[in-house]
């Protein structure tokens, strides 16, 4: 197996070259990221909804020019829905399609057993990758260049499947008993997201090193609207940002998340509304808050939100 | 540098904190390749390995504050023995001194180690400190042994103070310029963060908690009403309202079973029925799938501060062992009670009746939900699994007994979920004997339900 070549060689290679792909990395996420690649092992991230954990996998995937293989996990995720699985149809339709040529396969044959026996003797055929779905799992392992595998909200997924992941991201080949034993020629870079429905299984936790994004420090949540709306003011970002990371700290249904930031600065270029006013806020508030309890209490709280 | 590291792990492990020797050994190989002199490069690569959850980062972060901070690991005491700095010479006469006076007292030994630079006896006490359960002397019940523990620590350190005031010039003034001041400052500044750690909130983080406050409002009128102010003829007309809840629920468990039972193609029917077909195969046979196994194990407070709502609570555990494949139903006054088979064999009204009639609920107690965790802790742990799903009823008031919330933090470690309803409204939580606000740190979803539209609304989460 070729050894780690990772495309990152430093901390700040990591940033810089996140930063050239839309994504403005923390100096944590940077330096775990680079730590991860540098000796191959899991990252586990997890974090609020929104703050960014999926698209850090995508970023990963763009910034190196690696194929990007995703796996959405949910309850009742199994092996093969997430590894591989016969394509039984498929076979049965050619079984069908090539009865012909089985009939004289077994033409000169005695007994039923000597038929089976001639039969058994092609089931190679049958069984081969032909005839192999490959799912997400499998994908990235056979896949002859390196990929970005990104396993995502692992938490909605059963104690079953964490147990085979972690078989999996142990030693990164899987067995199949008709076709043998493949070990993946590059070991992915390998990203897994929870939202912390439920704790993760310490032995797969240990697997992995672990980075919690949270929702970014103001200057952080700065850079990252003017990157996505460049025209933007530098005082309506600095507003924007400010009275988002005060509505965080309500206590809302549901926090507002990074692109809500960025949707919320979008509405507001539109309506040309370039000074925060209560007014501005008020008419504005649906873009931020997707429960009615959660607008009641932000426009009560309008001079904290504000302030 | 490895021995800073593997100090700093052993401080960790005193905490409690987990780290294994291939955690270790990953961190030290990633220490070599960032730039160490970057806090923020030396700090993840040290909690990214060491802290593998958002939980752990709290200890993490004050554990790494205390040692790489507050203890200021450069200023080694206990090092290298330079004769020409008699300001280090003479701290360890001292503290070698009062080692002297406190003969084998454990814990000012550890209050000198600390001094002298290693934390990890010390941190030691404290753990043991905060997870001290209650001798089971059922008379004298109350969370006083943890205070006057953390008391008996406190005056150790006033004590350790006074004395260091008495053996060294004023550590703040200095006594002759240059001489002793850093020192003597350094061992008060550790005293204080000794000091500082007795009194510091050690709660995990939990900001992935789902707190449930709003609900939709179904039914108006009683459907609003708290369940402990309803009269004779609204609770006849509840339970019917309730009973209607219960049908939908078993419906909607039913249905999703249809569905969810398609399984992996069954090759052997497929075959046989393509054989009406000349052997094509157009129908296409898959395999049933078992039911989805959730298990649910619910404690529920029967105590007379909810049993009001109570009632109403046994009536929703009862439908729950209809509907899921595996529940098992215990009420509390103090120690649980396995009401699982009651529930069983007897229909709503009567199993209810007999929870409280028959059942060996000692209802002549205080609550003490201390209490409740240690027995359940003790006697069916083996109960819950990665599929259990933990469901307490309860306002937790605890009668200022100590509340045990470390064995809830380790029954969540073997549940896939800790769902805690309280009967009462949040603005009551946390006040005079309420522990909810201790509980909530450990449970991964906390909810008022008080009245019928918040109980319909949780029923309808859990089956969805
Ligand atoms: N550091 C960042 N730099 C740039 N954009 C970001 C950053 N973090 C989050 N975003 C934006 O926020 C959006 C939501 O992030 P996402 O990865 O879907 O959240 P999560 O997976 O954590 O729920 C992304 O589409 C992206 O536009
Ligand atoms: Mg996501």
């Amino acid at each position: 197996m070729p050894g780690p070549h990772t495309g990152f060689t430093s901390v700040e290679d990591v940033q810089k070259k996140l930063e050239s792909v839309d994504y403005i990395p923390s100096r944590e996420i940077a330096t775990v990221v680079f730590l991860a690649a540098a000796t191959q092992k899991p990252i586990l991230v997890e974090g609020p909804a929104g703050a960014g954990k999926t698209e850090l996998a995508r970023a990963i995937s763009r910034c190196l020019n690696l194929r990007k293989i995703r796996l959405q996990c949910y309850e009742g995720l199994d092996e093969a829905k997430s590894l591989y699985e016969w394509e039984y149809a498929k076979q049965l339709l050619y079984t069908q399609m090539i009865k012909e040529k089985i009939n004289q396969l077994i033409a000169t044959a005695d007994t039923i057993a000597e038929a089976v026996e001639k039969i058994a003797q092609q089931e190679n055929a049958f069984f081969s990758e032909r005839f192999l779905l490959a799912r997400p799992l499998l994908q990235a392992i056979t896949s002859d260049e390196q990929v970005v595998l990104l396993i995502d909200e692992i938490d909605k997924s059963d104690p079953e499947f964490e147990a085979f992941l972690l078989e999996l991201l142990s030693d990164f080949q899987v067995s199949i008993p008709e076709l043998g034993i493949w070990k993946a020629k590059h070991i992915p870079i390998v990203v897994l997201t929870s939202n912390n429905y439920r704790d993760i299984s310490d032995a797969l936790k240990r697997r992995c090193i672990h980075l919690y994004i949270d929702y970014p420090k103001k200057d952080l949540e700065k850079r990252i609207v003017k990157l996505k709306i460049p025209n933007i003011e530098e005082r309506l970002a600095d507003q924007l940002v400010n009275a988002i990371g005060n509505i965080r700290s309500l206590d809302l249904k549901k926090r507002p998340c990074i692109s809500e930031t960025i949707d919320w600065a979008k509405a507001l270029m539109v309506l040309q509304i370039n000074d925060l006013s209560p007014q501005a806020l008020s008419d504005t508030l649906n873009v931020i808050c997707k429960y009615q309890a959660d607008t009641v209490m932000v426009r009560e709280s309008m001079d904290k939100v504000l302030k | 540098m490895l021995n800073l590291i593997l100090n700093f792990v052993n401080a960790c492990r005193a905490s409690d904190l987990r780290v294994s020797t291939a955690e270790v050994i990953d961190c030290a190989r990633h220490l070599e390749m960032v730039d160490v002199l970057d806090e923020a490069q030396f700090r993840s690569a040290l909690r990214a390995n060491f802290a593998k959850s958002r939980r752990e980062q709290t200890e993490f972060d004050r554990l790494y504050g205390l040692f790489f901070h507050d203890m200021r690991p450069d200023v080694e005491l206990d090092a290298d023995c330079d004769p020409e700095n008699t300001d280090k010479a003479d701290m360890r006469h001292t503290i070698g001194q009062m080692r002297q006076e406190a003969g084998d007292d454990e814990i000012t030994q550890a209050i000198m180690d600390f001094l002298a630079g290693d934390p990890i006896p010390y941190l030691r006490q404290i753990h043991r400190l905060e997870t001290q359960t209650e001798e089971s002397s059922q008379a004298l019940k109350s969370n006083l042994s943890q205070l006057s523990s953390r008391l008996e620590v406190m005056l150790r350190i006033n004590r350790t103070r006074n004395r260091l005031l008495q053996l060294m010039p004023d550590p703040i003034s200095g006594g002759a310029p240059g001489r002793n001041r850093g020192m003597a400052g350094l061992l008060m500044e550790r005293l204080e963060t000794a000091n500082r750690m007795l009194t510091q909130e050690t709660r995990p983080n939990n900001d992935a908690l789902k707190q449930v406050n709003a609900y939709e409002k179904k039914t108006l009128g009683i459907g609003e009403r708290p369940f402990s102010n309803l009269t004779e003829t609204e609770i006849i007309k509840m339970r019917s309202v309730i009973d209607q809840l219960v049908r939908k629920m078993k419906d909607i468990m039913s249905r999703r079973y249809a569905v969810r039972n398609r399984g992996a193609l069954d090759v052997k029917k497929t075959l046989r029925a393509a054989q009406r077909y000349q052997g094509v195969p157009i129908e296409i046979v898959f395999r049933q799938r078992p039911l989805r196994k959730t298990r649910v194990v619910t404690l529920c407070d029967v105590s007379g501060s909810v049993w009001s709502a109570a009632r109403f609570m046994l009536n929703m555990i009862y439908s729950m062992q209809d509907c899921f494949s595996d529940v098992k139903s215990f009420a509390f006054v103090a120690g649980p009670t396995n009401i699982t088979d009651i529930f069983e064999k007897h229909d709503v009204n009567q199993a209810i009746e007999k929870v409280i009639t028959d059942a060996d609920i000692n209802f002549n107690t205080h609550t003490d939900y201390g209490e409740m965790l240690t027995q359940f802790h003790r006697d069916h742990l083996n109960l819950l699994t990665q599929k259990t799903t933990l469901i307490i009823v309860g306002d937790a008031r605890t009668n200022y007994q100590n509340p045990c919330e470390h064995l809830l933090d380790d029954m969540r470690a073997r549940c896939r979920r800790v769902i805690w309803l309280n009967p009462e409204p949040e603005q009551f939580w946390g006040t005079g004997d309420s522990e909810m606000n201790t509980y909530k740190a450990y449970c991964h979803e906390v909810r008022p339900c008080r009245n019928l539209n918040q109980l319909a609304n949780f029923i309808e989460d859990i089956v969805f």
